[in-house]
């Protein structure tokens, strides 16, 4: 069928060997180098350092918490996503009409940008905002949301739910559609209570979406940067210190690149292997709704 | 007769709920637009201002104004030059790789396919350093380049593409061929414009995606030569903590644009969306 064209095969696909080989391959190598040196990004001499980073990155508390932090999103913001854009997608696979529309207003949040979003957060969850000075005057309450360790990773991870829920919805939506309406109708004759049939129903046939909305929701965790950065710097006592923010401030903030690199490495290594076990437990849980 | 207005009312609850959880949803986007042009004495101090002013806007137009106000303009203008062009490199890029991967047989193409593949999954994190060392030894750090051509390549847009380039049938791309037609000509002319809706999908994602993008663009440009206004709103993050006001006007300006773009295009989002999920 199709005719064999080297030449242009590898002409189409030049401005991605290229790219690759530049901004992939050359600092990959690079990175691997950097981790075996003490270098601060400064300095002239760059002294060998062997596996030093890594023995002192292992033994670094600090590492330790990021380690753990990361999971801590996982927990928190994975089932909040999944709640929030099951939410949008229920409420807007129930309307006769304009069903487009309102997807369309629940998508916005994901146009927003992480430090807006945190300059909002902050200005309405900070210690004198409207919320706490409100809760401080009329209910007795003293709370500081961003003050505290276990809050300030909760308003984090819902910062970050809300700004993907219209996303995740979307697609949520359209594994609704696909369910054909004639299981729904043999299942109420077979007086199906509805509880019986979000979870014996709606959710295995729905579990292609799931797993897609899943994946998604775990790489996101991995990744958390802007939000944490803008908003709690990492804190408190390093509540909110993620991979990133670490790996961030040990090369940009404290210039140590060679450590940096070497943190990088770690978390690369660590997230590979976490995405990796949490996709296959996702998919053993589907084989057992018969999906393959 | 009971069922009917049962019905009825059944929707109209259904409704209520989505409008009430929509308008909470929303709701930052509501404060952010009221907090700007609340008076300054009113900014964060309640959840619905009730006295307002202009005095936000005026700060973020003029310069000489209670204190010198940053350069919020020319970072605007940053940001659309810089994101505009990447994307366009993006998509350029992403069609013309997607077209060899999807329809062209040549020597390594498994190879470029599954590398691809691998990539996407890699985590990026590692080449954060290396990469900013790179554009520092290159003589890029504060350009307009700088921040361009590291983010010109899209993987996850080369992906898509090749997947909906597959299913455009062989036979159409021969007879164009047959007529004489270059592979050039077959792609710009045939291929893009039957993917429309993709194309919407994958430039709102990609601009999206670039036009808020913090951390790259925060380690490259060191001035306010190149500074993007995501990045100018974030460094005035503290400094002007006192001046809130304007830092929620700035705030509008950055989110606007998206959000008129989006609405421009959504019904071919929406047509997309159905492509991109199946």
């Amino acid at each position: 069928m199709k005719r064999t064209n080297n030449k242009l095969g590898w002409l189409f696909s030049s401005p991605y060997i290229i790219f690759t080989c530049i901004f992939f391959l050359l600092p990959l190598l690079w990175s691997f180098w950097l981790a075996l040196t003490n270098w601060n990004l400064i300095s002239p001499d760059i002294k060998f350092v062997g596996l030093q980073n890594f023995t002192k990155a292992i033994m670094d508390p600090k590492i330790h918490q990021a380690f753990f932090v990361t999971y801590k999103f996982l927990i928190v913001f994975v089932p909040l996503a999944l709640i929030m854009s099951m939410l949008v997608a229920v409420l807007v696979n129930r309307l006769p009409k304009f069903k487009g529309l309102f997807m369309v207003a629940f998508f916005l949040p994901y146009l927003s940008s992480g430090v807006v979003t945190s300059l909002i957060v902050k200005g309405i969850l900070s210690y004198n905002g409207p919320i706490s000075t409100w809760m401080r005057e009329t209910l007795g309450l003293d709370v500081d949301w961003l003050g505290s360790p276990t809050s300030a990773l909760v308003v984090v991870s819902v910062m970050i739910a809300w700004k993907m829920s219209g996303y995740y919805g979307l697609i949520l939506v359209s594994g609704l559609n696909s369910i054909n309406d004639e299981i729904y109708e043999a299942a109420a004759l077979d007086g199906v209570t509805p509880w019986q049939r979000f979870w014996k129903i709606t959710i295995p046939m729905l579990y292609p979406s799931l797993y897609t909305v899943l994946i998604l929701a775990i790489g996101v965790s991995f990744g958390i940067f802007t939000e944490v950065y803008q908003l709690t710097g990492g804190g408190p006592n390093g509540a909110t210190n993620t991979w990133q923010m670490e790996i961030y401030n040990q090369a940009f903030v404290n210039l140590n690149s060679g450590y940096a690199s070497a943190i990088a490495l770690i978390a690369a290594v660590v997230t590979f292997l976490s995405i990796g076990i949490l996709r296959n437990l996702i998919e053993k849980w589907g084989h057992h709704y018969g999906w393959n | 007769m009971v069922g009917t207005k049962h019905k009825s009312l059944k929707t109209t609850l259904n409704y209520t709920f989505t409008i009430a959880f929509l308008l909470i949803m929303i709701f930052p986007f509501i404060y952010l637009v009221l907090n700007s042009f609340a008076s300054w004495n009113q900014v964060d101090k309640k959840l619905i201002p009730t006295s307002y002013s202009l005095r936000s806007w005026q700060w973020l137009f003029s310069n000489n104004v209670t204190v010198a106000p940053a350069p919020w303009i020319a970072a605007f203008l940053h940001t659309f030059i810089v994101s505009t062009i990447s994307v366009a490199l993006m998509m350029v890029f992403a069609v013309t790789v997607a077209y060899a991967l999807a329809k062209v047989e040549f020597r390594g193409k498994k190879f470029v396919d599954n590398f691809l593949l691998f990539q996407m999954f890699f985590p990026a994190i590692i080449l954060l350093i290396p990469q900013f060392l790179l554009v520092t030894k290159i003589g890029w750090i504060d350009s307009y380049q700088g921040m361009i051509l590291p983010t010109a390549v899209s993987l996850w847009a080369i992906f898509m593409y090749t997947n909906f380039f597959k299913a455009i049938p062989d036979t159409l791309i021969e007879s164009a061929k047959l007529d004489g037609a270059t592979d050039l000509q077959v792609l710009f002319k045939i291929v893009v414009p039957m993917s429309k809706s993709i194309t919407t999908v994958i430039f709102l994602f990609l601009y999206t995606e670039r036009w808020t993008t913090l951390l790259w663009d925060m380690i490259v440009s060191k001035s306010d030569s190149t500074v993007t206004l995501n990045v100018l709103i974030s460094q005035m993050f503290g400094p002007y903590g006192t001046y809130p006001g304007p830092m929620y006007a700035a705030s509008v300006l950055l989110t606007l644009p998206l959000i008129i773009l989006f609405l421009l295009f959504s019904r071919n989002f929406q047509d997309g969306m159905q492509y991109t999920l199946k």
